[in-house]
C-alpha cells in the first residue's frame, strides 16, 4: 500500500504544479506561434484583410539572395557564439572558480557589460570602429600597422567579423551561468586530486569539464539559440549593411514588418524557429543530452 | 621528482597566462563602462567628432538634463516594480513546473520540457501584434501588471531550462525520506527542492530581473502614460526625429545603471553565501 | 506583517481601479477625450511650441475637450507602435503620419477619418497649393497636410574661400574642379552616409541629381528609365577620388553630420531642421553657411530644388459625431496660420500651410524661405516616391556599388528588384 502510493503517480499535484506556466505559456507563445504560422502563409498589410498564399512567401524567400545570406549569417552567428564565446566563458570562470585575488570584482565586472543598455555599447564600438577617427585605426597606426587602418564597419569583408568579435568577447552572461556550476562541485574532489599528484590543468581537465559538461551543452545550445535569433547589435552598428552584408533573419523579419509585409516578416520568423529546432536537435545528437551532469555525479 | 621541477618551471608561466586574461576581459569590459561614463560629460559635438579625447569643460548639465527628463523619478520606481514582480513571478511559476518536469517521472514529461525550453527560439519580435492583442484583451493596456505578465512570460523558457537543470542534480535521498514520512507534494517543493536551489533560482532571477530592466520594445508598445512606464523609455527621451542627444542619454544611462549595479553586488553575496550554505550540506 | 502588506496592496489596488472607473464615468458624459501618441516632444525642436498649443487647446475648450497627448519620443519606434496597433486593429485617436508609399497603405481600409469633405471647403484656402492633392489617394484625403521640409545644398563659405572659390558651382564639371580645389586646400568636399534607414545625405544627394535630370516630371519615369543610371554615375563619383569621409559608408546622420559640423566637409544636404543644432553646437560653420540649389548635369536643368510632405495629421475613423467634430476643432487649431507660424519660428520647422515669417528669425531660416521661392521648380525626394524597402535597399546598394561589388547598372536592377 505504502509503496504503491510512493510509485503511484500524483497526478493532481503535477496538474496543479504545471497549469500556471502552461496557462503564461499558452498566451505567449502557443497563440502567438500559431498567429506567426498563420500569418505566414498569407499576404497582410495590417489594413486590409490577410490572404491566404499557402507557401509563396516561403518560395519567394528561398529565391532571395539577401535572406539566404542572413540565413549563412545566423549559421556565423551560432557557431561563433557557441564555439567562440561558450569556451572562452568556460576558461575565465575556471580560473574565476579557483579565487584568485580579487575574484570577486572581477566577477562582477565582466558582468557589468550586460546591465549597460545594448545602445551605449554599440555606439562605442562604432567609434572604435569608425575609419576617420576610430581608436582601431589610431592604435594600429601608433604600433606602426598603419596600412592595416579601414573603415571596419564599411567593407564587406570586415563588418560582420567585426560585428561579431566585440560580441563574442563579452563573455559575462555565460561566464556566469559556468561559474556557478563550477563553484557547486565539492572542494573534497580537488584535494584528493592534489594529493594524487594532479596538476592544475590536469584537475580541470579530468575533474571539472566532465562536471561540467551539462552545462556546457545547455550554455552552448542558449548560446546558438541566441545566434540565431541575433538581432540588437547589428541593427543597431550597420542595420544589415553594408550591401546587406551583416544582415540576419532577425533585421529581415523586423524590416518587413516595417515595409507592412506581415506575411513575409511571419514566414521569416516560421523558418527560423524551424531552423532553430534543427540546431537544437543536431546539437543533442553530437554534443549528447544536457542532462548528462546528474549521470556523472551518480 | 621529474614531475615536481616541470611544474614549478610551468607555475609562472601560468600565472602570467591566467592573469593575462583576466585582465584582458576586464579591460574588454571597462572599457565602455569607462567610455559610457567619459561621454556623458562631453558636448555631442565633442562626442560625434572626438569620441575618445577627453571634453575641453566638464559638462555637468548634461546629468541635470537627464535628471529634469519628464518624471524620471516615476519611470525609476516603475521599472523596479515591473522587475521584481516580473522576476518573482517569473520563478515562481518555473521553479514549480522545473520541480515536477525534473523530481518526477510521468507520461509527457519530456515532451512538455521540450515544448517550454524550444520558446528561447522563438525571435520575440516577431511577436509584437499577438502580444498587443493579448495586452489588451487582458484589459492590461498601459499597465504596468501588463509589462510584468509580458517579461515573466518572455521568461519562462530560459528559467525553466535553468532550474530544470540545477533541479536534477540534487541528491534524491532528502527527498525520499521526506516522501517516506509522509510529505506532500508541496511539502517536497516547498521545504526541500527550493531551498536547496537557491543557486539556480538566484542565476535564473538575474536573467529575469536584467531582461526586464533593459527591454524597451514592450515597454513601448504595451504602455502609453507616464504611469505605467519604465526607465528605458525614459532614456529614448534624448532621441528625436532629426537629432540624438547621445550625451545626455548617456548621462541618464549612467543614473540609471548605478542602482542597478548595486543591487547586482548585494545579490551576488546572496549568491556565494548560498554556496557555502550548500556546500556545508553537501 | 505580512499580512498587513497583503491588505495594504489589496487596498491599492481596489482603490485604483475605482478611480479608474469613477475617472472614466465621469469623463464620458462631460467631455471627450482623445489621445495623440505623438513624438513632438522630449528634445524634438518642436515639442515646446507644440504642447503650449496644445495646452491652450485644452484650455479653451475645457469640459468639452481634452487632449492627451501619449509621448513616444523616438520616431522610428514610434512608427513600429503605429504599426503594430493598427494590425491589432486598435487605431489611436490621433496620430502623425509619415506620407510615404508604405504608410498611404493605411488608406486602403476603413481606419482612417477622411477629410475629403473638409479640405475641399474653407480649411483648403490655408494650405500652399499641391499639399492637399499630394495627400490624396483614389479622391480621398485621409491624412491633414502638415509638416515640410526643403533641403538645399548647404556649403560652407568660409572653407570655399579658403580653397578660392568665390561661388558654388552651377555645373556638375565646375562642381568637380571645385571639389579638387577643396581637397588641395586639406578639405573634404562632401558628406556622404550609406547607413541610418535611410542614407539620408547621400538619398537627397540623389533626389537632387535625379531631378536635375529629369525636371519637373522626373519622378513620373519608371525605375528602367536610363536617369537612374546616369545619376547613380554622378553619386559613385561623389564616393570616389576622395570626394567624401572614408567613414562615409555604413556612416549616418550623426557621421554625415558631424563632419559638415566639424568643418572636416564643406558640402552638406539636410532640412531647416538642423540650423538649431549647428547654430548651438558649431556657431562659426552656422555663421559660414550659405545655401545653394544643387549643380546641374550636363543637359540638364539647374534651379530645382528637393521639398517633401515630412508629417501629416491622422485620425482614427469613428462614427461618434462629436469625436469627428472635436477632431476637426483640434486639426484646425493646429493648423491655424499664426500658430504654425509660432511653431515654425521657434522651431525652425516648416508647413505646408500659407503663413510669413517675423523678422526675428534665424538667418539660415530666412534663406531657406528664399531660396524656396527662387525654386524654378519643387519635387520631393526619392525616399517619398518608392516604398520604404526600396529606400532601405538604396543605402545597401550604394555600399556595394561604392566598394565595388555592383556597376551603376547593377545598383539600378537592385532597386528594381526591392521594387517588385
Amino acid at each position: 500500500m505504502g509503496k504503491a502510493a510512493l510509485h503511484r503517480v500524483p497526478w493532481r499535484g503535477i496538474i496543479l504544479f504545471l497549469l500556471p506556466v502552461c496557462i503564461l505559456y499558452f498566451l505567449f507563445f502557443v497563440y502567438p506561434l500559431g498567429f506567426v504560422f498563420i500569418i505566414g502563409c498569407t499576404q497582410w498589410n495590417g489594413v486590409t484583410a490577410p490572404q491566404f498564399i499557402g507557401l509563396k512567401n516561403y518560395i519567394d524567400l528561398l529565391q532571395d539572395p539577401t535572406f539566404l545570406l542572413s540565413v549563412r549569417n545566423n549559421f556565423i552567428w551560432a557557431l561563433s557564439l557557441g564555439f567562440g564565446q561558450i569556451p572562452l566563458a568556460a576558461l575565465v570562470a575556471m580560473i574565476l572558480a579557483r579565487k584568485p585575488r580579487g575574484w570577486k570584482f572581477l566577477r562582477t565586472m565582466y558582468f557589468l557589460p550586460n546591465v549597460i543598455s545594448q545602445v551605449a555599447i554599440s555606439m562605442m564600438w562604432i567609434a572604435i570602429y569608425n575609419a576617420e577617427y576610430g581608436a582601431l585605426n589610431k592604435l594600429l597606426e601608433l604600433m606602426g600597422y598603419a596600412q592595416l587602418a579601414r573603415n571596419w564597419l564599411g567593407q564587406i569583408e570586415t563588418a560582420l567579423p567585426a560585428i561579431i568579435l566585440q560580441q563574442v568577447l563579452y563573455i559575462g552572461y555565460f561566464m556566469i551561468i559556468i561559474l556557478a556550476g563550477a563553484m557547486a562541485i565539492p572542494s573534497s574532489f580537488y584535494e584528493a586530486a592534489e594529493i594524487d599528484g594532479a596538476s592544475v590543468v590536469q584537475q580541470e581537465l579530468y575533474i571539472t569539464l566532465p562536471l561540467l559538461r551539462g552545462i556546457l551543452v545547455t550554455s552552448m545550445t542558449l548560446a546558438m539559440a541566441y545566434g540565431l535569433r541575433h538581432f540588437e547589435a547589428t541593427f543597431l552598428m550597420t542595420a544589415g549593411g553594408p550591401a546587406n552584408s551583416t544582415s540576419v533573419m532577425g533585421i529581415q523579419l523586423f524590416n518587413n514588418m516595417s515595409f507592412l509585409r506581415y506575411g513575409r516578416a511571419n514566414a521569416i520568423g516560421s523558418a527560423l524557429i524551424v531552423l532553430g529546432v534543427l540546431v537544437i536537435v543536431v546539437l543533442r545528437n553530437t554534443l549528447g543530452r544536457s542532462e548528462s551532469i546528474s549521470e556523472v555525479q551518480q | 621528482m621529474l614531475y615536481e621541477t616541470k611544474r614549478s618551471l610551468f607555475r609562472p608561466l601560468g600565472i602570467i597566462l591566467k592573469w593575462s586574461i583576466l585582465l584582458f576581459f576586464l579591460l574588454f569590459t571597462f572599457v565602455p563602462l569607462g567610455w559610457l561614463v567619459l561621454s556623458s560629460f562631453k558636448t555631442n559635438f565633442e562626442f560625434e567628432t572626438n569620441p575618445f579625447a577627453l571634453p575641453a569643460v566638464w559638462q555637468f548639465g548634461n546629468y541635470v538634463k537627464a535628471i529634469q527628463i519628464s518624471g524620471l523619478p516615476r519611470l525609476f520606481f516603475n521599472s523596479i516594480v515591473v522587475s521584481s514582480f516580473s522576476t518573482v513571478l517569473n520563478l515562481l511559476v518555473t521553479a514549480m513546473a522545473a520541480f515536477v518536469l525534473s523530481r518526477l517521472r510521468f507520461p509527457f514529461q519530456n515532451a512538455i520540457l521540450t515544448t517550454l525550453t524550444a520558446g528561447v527560439l522563438i525571435p520575440i519580435i516577431a511577436l509584437m501584434v499577438p502580444y498587443f492583442s493579448i495586452i489588451r484583451a487582458l484589459g492590461l493596456y498601459d499597465t504596468l501588471w501588463g509589462l510584468i505578465v509580458t517579461y515573466a512570460s518572455i521568461n519562462i523558457p530560459i528559467s525553466v531550462f535553468l532550474l530544470h537543470g540545477f533541479m536534477r542534480t540534487l541528491p534524491r535521498e532528502l527527498e525520499e525520506a521526506a516522501v517516506m514520512d509522509g510529505c506532500t507534494l508541496f511539502q517536497r517543493f516547498y521545504r526541500i527542492v527550493l531551498p536547496l536551489s537557491q543557486l539556480g533560482i538566484v542565476t535564473a532571477g538575474t536573467f529575469v530581473f536584467l531582461y526586464s530592466w533593459n527591454e524597451f520594445l514592450y515597454a513601448m508598445l504595451l504602455t502609453s502614460s507616464v504611469a505605467s512606464r519604465t526607465i528605458q523609455l525614459g532614456i529614448r527621451f534624448f532621441t528625436s526625429q532629426f537629432f540624438i542627444d547621445y550625451t545626455a542619454m548617456y548621462a541618464a544611462i549612467v543614473i540609471t545603471i548605478l542602482p542597478s549595479v548595486v543591487v547586482y553586488i548585494l545579490f551576488h553575496d546572496k549568491i556565494v553565501r548560498g554556496l557555502t550554505s550548500g556546500a556545508v550540506k553537501g | 506583517m505580512k499580512r498587513r502588506g497583503t491588505f495594504l496592496l489589496v487596498a491599492a489596488l481596489v482603490l485604483s481601479m475605482a478611480g479608474v472607473l469613477f475617472a472614466g464615468g465621469a469623463k464620458e458624459q462631460k467631455e471627450i477625450v482623445l489621445n495623440f501618441p505623438s513624438f513632438w516632444v522630449g528634445q524634438d525642436s518642436k515639442a515646446g511650441p507644440v504642447a503650449e498649443l496644445i495646452t491652450k487647446f485644452n484650455a479653451d475648450n475645457a469640459g468639452k475637450i481634452k487632449i492627451v497627448v501619449e509621448e513616444n519620443p523616438s520616431p522610428d519606434p514610434y512608427r513600429t507602435k503605429i504599426n503594430a496597433s493598427l494590425a491589432a486593429g486598435a487605431v489611436p485617436d490621433l496620430f502623425i503620419f509619415n506620407p510615404d508609399p508604405t504608410s498611404f497603405q493605411y488608406y486602403d481600409g476603413e481606419i482612417l477619418m477622411d477629410f475629403t469633405e473638409e479640405l475641399k471647403g474653407e480649411w483648403a484656402k490655408d494650405f500652399q497649393e499641391g499639399y492637399i492633392q499630394a495627400s490624396t489617394k483614389k479622391g480621398r484625403t485621409k491624412t491633414v497636410p502638415y509638416e515640410i521640409g526643403i533641403t538645399p545644398i548647404w556649403y560652407n563659405s568660409e572653407l570655399f574661400k579658403k580653397a578660392g572659390i568665390s561661388e558654388f558651382p552651377k555645373t556638375f564639371d565646375e562642381f568637380w574642379v571645385a571639389c579638387d580645389k577643396l581637397k588641395a586646400a586639406g578639405i573634404v568636399p562632401t558628406s556622404q552616409m550609406t547607413g541610418g534607414v535611410n542614407a539620408w545625405t547621400s538619398m537627397l544627394w540623389y533626389s537632387h541629381i535625379l531631378a536635375s535630370i529629369g525636371g519637373p516630371d522626373v519622378w513620373n519615369r519608371p525605375l528602367t528609365h536610363p536617369q537612374y543610371v546616369e545619376a547613380a554615375k554622378i553619386l559613385l563619383r561623389l564616393y570616389s577620388d576622395g570626394n567624401t569621409t572614408k567613414d562615409a559608408v555604413g556612416g549616418d546622420a550623426g557621421v554625415s553630420g558631424g563632419h559638415y559640423l566639424a568643418g572636416r566637409t564643406a558640402i552638406f544636404i539636410n532640412g531647416p531642421w538642423y540650423i538649431g543644432r549647428a547654430k548651438k553646437d558649431a556657431p562659426a560653420v552656422h555663421a559660414a553657411t550659405q545655401l545653394a540649389f544643387a549643380p546641374a548635369v550636363k543637359g540638364g536643368t539647374y534651379g530645382g530644388l528637393i521639398g517633401f510632405q515630412l508629417s501629416n495629421l491622422a485620425a482614427a475613423n469613428t462614427k461618434d459625431q462629436a469625436k469627428r467634430e472635436a477632431t476637426l476643432k483640434f486639426f484646425r487649431w493646429m493648423t491655424k496660420p499664426e500658430n504654425v507660424k509660432m511653431i515654425s519660428e521657434r522651431s525652425g520647422a516648416m508647413f505646408a500651410l500659407k503663413y510669413q515669417l517675423g523678422d526675428n528669425v534665424d538667418p539660415l531660416l530666412k534663406r531657406f524661405v528664399e531660396i524656396s521661392n527662387q525654386a524654378k521648380f519643387i519635387v520631393p525626394h526619392f525616399q517619398s516616391q518608392y516604398p520604404v524597402h526600396v529606400t532601405q535597399e538604396l543605402g545597401q546598394a550604394i555600399g556595394a556599388m561604392v566598394l565595388g561589388k555592383a556597376t551603376p547598372e547593377e545598383f539600378v536592377q537592385f532597386l528594381i528588384r526591392a521594387n517588385k
